[in-house]
Order: C-alpha cells, then structure tokens, then sequence
C-alpha cells in the first residue's frame, strides 16, 4: 500500500485480571487506539518470561510493553513483584544491546483504567513512529 | 588449635610435599590430610600432562594428592563442576571457589560437604596463547620448557637446559600475550570465600618460596587446619605484622591495576553501534553448546530455555541462546573465562557476557560466589 503511513507492531503483554481488563474498557468506552497493536493475554504478569519478550523482538515486533496489575493488587498475590524484579534485569540489558529504550516499557493498569491503557498505547505508538522500525525485525517482516 | 580469622605461615612437614609445592606444599599436604584421616571421600587434583595441560581428576588415594603440589599458570581450567553432588576437599583459585558457592545456592552443591582450600590467583594463561608467547617473546621452544614461575612482576621460564629466561608480566600484556584477559580485570585475588585463602603473598625473608600464607576464613577452614595439623602433615607459625601488610599491599596494587585493564578492555561503544557490534560477533556462533557446558554457574542441566527454545531455522537477527544467556547470567556471571576460551571460533564471549553483567552487578552491589547471604536475583525469593 504505497503511500500509507507505516504503522508498526507493538506487541502487550497483559494479565487476565487488570490490564487485560483495561484494555477491554478502553473499547467498551470507545477511546480511540492505534491499530498498531497486538494483546498477548496471561493470566497473571509473573508469567511473562523475558524468553517471551525476546521472542517478541526477534519475530519482529517494534516494541513490546509488560501490563500488569497495580503493584500490591495481583490476584496472585505477589506475581507483579515477580515480574518487576525481571523486567528490571530486562530493562538494563534491552539498554546494553542497543535497543532505543521507548521499545520496551512498563505499565500497571487496572481493569478501569481504559483511558490510561488507551493513552498508554497511543503514545508508545507514537514514539515507536519517530523511531522507525526495529533493528530487531528480521528480514522481510513489515 | 587454630581459630577463625587466623592469619598463619605454614609448610608441609614431608621435604618432597613441601619442594613440590608452588610455596609451602601446605595446600596438598591439608588436602592429603582430610582424605587420609576420612573427614572426605575424594580430593580433587589436577593431574599434570605437561606444562600446558592438566586434567582434573577426583582421587581417593593419598599418594596421587600428595604428588600433585604446584601451581599451573597454564591450565585455566574451572574445577566448580567436579564439585557438584560428591563429598570432596578441593583447591580453588578464586574463580573455582565463586562457581561452587554459585552452585550451593541453587542446590547444586552442598557446602557442609565441600571442603575448598583457596589459592590467591593474580590470573592464569591460556595454553595456545602461552605457547606462541614462548615462541615469539622468548625464543624458546615450548617443548623445552620444564618450569615457570613468577617472580616480582616478571615470568619466568626454565629450559631442560637449565636456562632461565625473564620477561615482565606488562610487556607480555602489551605485545598480547601473558594473562587471559578476564583474569586481568578479575576483582577477587584473595578467596576470601573459601574455606582457607592460601598463597605466596606476604612470605618474606627465609621462608620466601617454601612456606604458605594461609588465612582461616570460617569453621570448615579451621577443621581442615587443626586435622592437618594433628595428622602431623604441615606445621604453622603465626604470620608477623609485616607479611600481613605486604599480602594486602600487593593485593591492592593488583586490583588497582585491574580496574585499569578493565576500562581499556571493556571500552564503551556508542549507543548507535552497540546493536551491531553483537549481532556481528554472535553472527560467528556455530551453535556448539560449549559454553554453556563449561559454565560453572550453570545449573539449568540438558533441558533449559536457551536451548529448548533455540532453533536455527527461526533466522533470527541474533540468536536466542544467547539472549536468554545474557539475561540469565547478568546477575551470576562471575568472569571466569571458560566460555571464550572453549568458543571454537573465537567470540570473546566473556568480555560480551561481562558487558551485560557487570553494570547489573554494580548497580546491586553484588558479587556472585562471594557468599550465600543473598540470593540469586533473578531467583528472587519474596518474603
Ligand atoms: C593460576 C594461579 C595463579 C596464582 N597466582 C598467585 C598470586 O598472584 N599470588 C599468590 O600469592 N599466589 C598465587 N597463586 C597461588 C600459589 O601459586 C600457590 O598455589 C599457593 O601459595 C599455595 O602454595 P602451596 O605450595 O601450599 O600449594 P601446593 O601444595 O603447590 O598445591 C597447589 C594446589 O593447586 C592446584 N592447582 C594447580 N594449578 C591449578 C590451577 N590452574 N587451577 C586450580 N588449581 C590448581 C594443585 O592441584 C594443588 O592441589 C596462584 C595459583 C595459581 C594456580
Ligand atoms: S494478576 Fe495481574 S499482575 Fe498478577
């Protein structure tokens, strides 16, 4: 589609119980959103692995955003905690590769925060469009 | 009777232990005492081929330890490993030492069990590397060679001729021999966490080359002493204010000098070519596992995700063995050099890892294998 903007892929990951649910409200409450991108639901943001998100990366997407409920909120009790501890360790080495930093972000969200997780989306996607693509993406992949 | 926190001079009592020995023979003679009088099932020694190569074997017999004395400067293995599930004595440079506590804290180990005699370890060499030095700077044959020794900042090699030959330590480094290059910016020289930290720092006068300097770190280190002791298989003095303070003063100057080496061998790269410059060197791998199998913090055994989840045929732009390590090490990477020197096509896979790892390290203020208060950090327990 020559002529069209390019619109890139943000993967989220978000969990079952809050973000997920932020997302859901962000619909039902028709807020306006990029169409850049994609939900991976878990059931809790202790499940996301760092594996996940290098996955992520190297299928191409140009950034990839860790959800979670508020911290002291997980219906799993500690699970977010769990995924900070991670994330943090993620955070400095995505830094050391090289990968601009917008590409990788945190967010808590509760299931009725569907303006913020809206406008959460909304920006990253315009960061990741001042960026351009990932140095990540593999051959061939939009 | 020893006690915790002594700092001692010591030697083997038997006059071979002790000429064999790198200093005293104390370190072989403590180790021969613990498997004669039963408190192990096993030593650990390396079992010398030549100059370049030994192989670390585990031994149940007292004759085999006692005949193992000195030190090899070429062999840079890692002995963590022969460690893992046996109820063994073993020596330890600082590296070795960190790798088994490492393993203790994810179950690998059981310390009660392990008996770990240290070595202080300004740094080894790599044997390939040793051997073209001998070449190139010495002009001798590396066939020839039946000693080598280090000697006020100079390496020294003696030829089956009785030649000596004595080149400092710095200009080797200049020209790109003599040390391995992680051992250069290596932070720990004394094994203040092992059991006993042993080594020729602070022997001065007579005793110069043929006693051990030999710090009581904890209980297990005071066992190992007074059983030695009681076996009559080494004697030991108190060490004198001066030999203390010479031991810390070289220790300083060693460490000073690492974080020299460390910022000219670690220098920064751009932001904008970071990314690059890894894919670039991981574009070499061939994908042999060897690094990870030499790994002495490793515990994740046959099935673990940066295998099962690595495929060559995903084509991506850098390999997910190698992130997965990245991130997986970042916290207990301890530099010991294994990885770069297996790499059979020559990635400097400790200086990429020590990239990642060391500014996570700092940042926690964290040196994995120095002791088991904390946990792993990507292991976080919540309490
Ligand atoms: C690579 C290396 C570098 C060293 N650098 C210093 C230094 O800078 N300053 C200092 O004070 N002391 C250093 N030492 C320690 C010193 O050389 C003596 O090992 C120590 O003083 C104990 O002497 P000893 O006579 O009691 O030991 P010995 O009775 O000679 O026993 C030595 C023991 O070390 C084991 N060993 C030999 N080579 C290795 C190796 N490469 N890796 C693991 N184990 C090994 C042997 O199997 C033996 O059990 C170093 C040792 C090594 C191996
Ligand atoms: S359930 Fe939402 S973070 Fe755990």
């Amino acid at each position: 589609m020559a002529g069209t903007e390019w619109e890139p892929k943000i993967v989220a990951f978000c969990c079952n119980w809050c973000s997920y649910g932020g997302a859901d409200t962000a619909g039902m409450g028709r807020f306006q959103q990029p169409s850049s991108l994609r939900i991976i639901r878990v059931m809790c943001s202790g499940r996301i692995d760092p594996m996940h998100v290098f996955n992520a990366f190297l299928e191409g997407a140009d950034a990839v955003l860790v959800t979670g409920c508020h911290l002291g909120d997980c219906h799993y009790v500690n699970g977010n905690y769990k995924a900070q501890v991670r994330y943090q360790f993620l955070e400095e080495m995505v830094r050391e590769l090289g990968l601009e930093p917008e590409r990788l972000q945190l967010n808590w969200i509760s299931a009725s925060e569907g303006e913020k997780f809206a406008n959460f989306i909304r920006d990253v996607t315009a960061q990741i469009k001042q960026l351009g693509p990932s140095p990540l993406k593999p051959e061939g992949v939009n | 009777m020893v006690g915790i926190g002594d700092k001692l001079l010591g030697y083997a009592t038997n006059p071979d232990v002790r000429n064999r020995g790198a200093s005293g023979g104390l370190v072989t003679a403590v180790l021969a005492a613990a498997l004669e009088k039963g408190m192990v099932e096993g030593v650990v020694v390396l079992k010398r081929i030549d100059e370049y190569e030994a192989i670390p074997v585990i031994t149940d017999d007292v004759q085999e330890v006692l005949a193992s004395g000195g030190s090899m400067h070429a062999v840079p293995v890692n002995l963590t490993k022969h460690a893992v599930g046996r109820k063994i004595a073993m020596p330890g440079k600082p590296c070795d030492v960190r790798g088994v506590i490492e393993q203790a804290k994810r179950n690998g180990v059981d310390l009660e069990n392990t008996y770990i005699v240290g070595l202080n370890c300004g740094g080894s060499m790599h044997p390939v590397v040793t051997r073209e030095m001998l070449i190139r700077m010495y002009e001798i044959d590396p066939e020839d060679v039946v000693g080598e020794e280090i000697e006020k900042g100079k390496l020294i090699f003696k030829t089956k001729d009785g030649e000596e030959k004595a080149i400092s330590i710095d200009e080797l480094e200049e020209a790109g021999y003599g040390r391995r290059e992680n051992c250069r910016y290596c932070t720990i020289k004394i094994p203040t966490n092992a059991d006993l930290a042993c080594g020729n720092w602070g022997v001065i006068g007579e005793l110069a080359g043929s006693a051990t300097f030999c710090e009581v770190m904890n209980e297990k280190g005071k066992r190992l002493l007074d059983n030695a002791i009681e076996a009559g298989f080494i004697e030991v003095q108190p060490a004198d204010e001066k030999s203390i303070a010479i031991r810390n003063k070289v220790n300083s100057a060693m460490l000073k000098l690492g974080d020299e080496w460390k910022g000219r061998l670690l220098t920064e790269i751009h932001d904008q070519e970071r990314l690059t410059y890894y894919i670039e060197q991981f574009a070499d791998c061939i994908d042999c596992g060897a690094c990870r199998e030499v790994c002495p913090v490793c515990t994740c055994g046959e099935d673990s995700k940066c295998t099962m989840f690595h495929s060559l045929a995903d084509n991506y732009k850098m390999s997910m063995y190698h992130m997965v390590r990245l991130l997986h090490l970042s916290d207990s990477c301890i530099g010991c050099g294994q990885c770069s020197d297996i790499c059979p096509v020559d990635i400097p896979v400790t200086t990429i890892f020590r990239r990642f790892a060391d500014p996570a390290q700092k940042k926690r203020d964290y040196s994995p294998g120095m002791d088991l208060q904390r946990p792993p950090f990507l292991e976080l327990m919540l309490k």
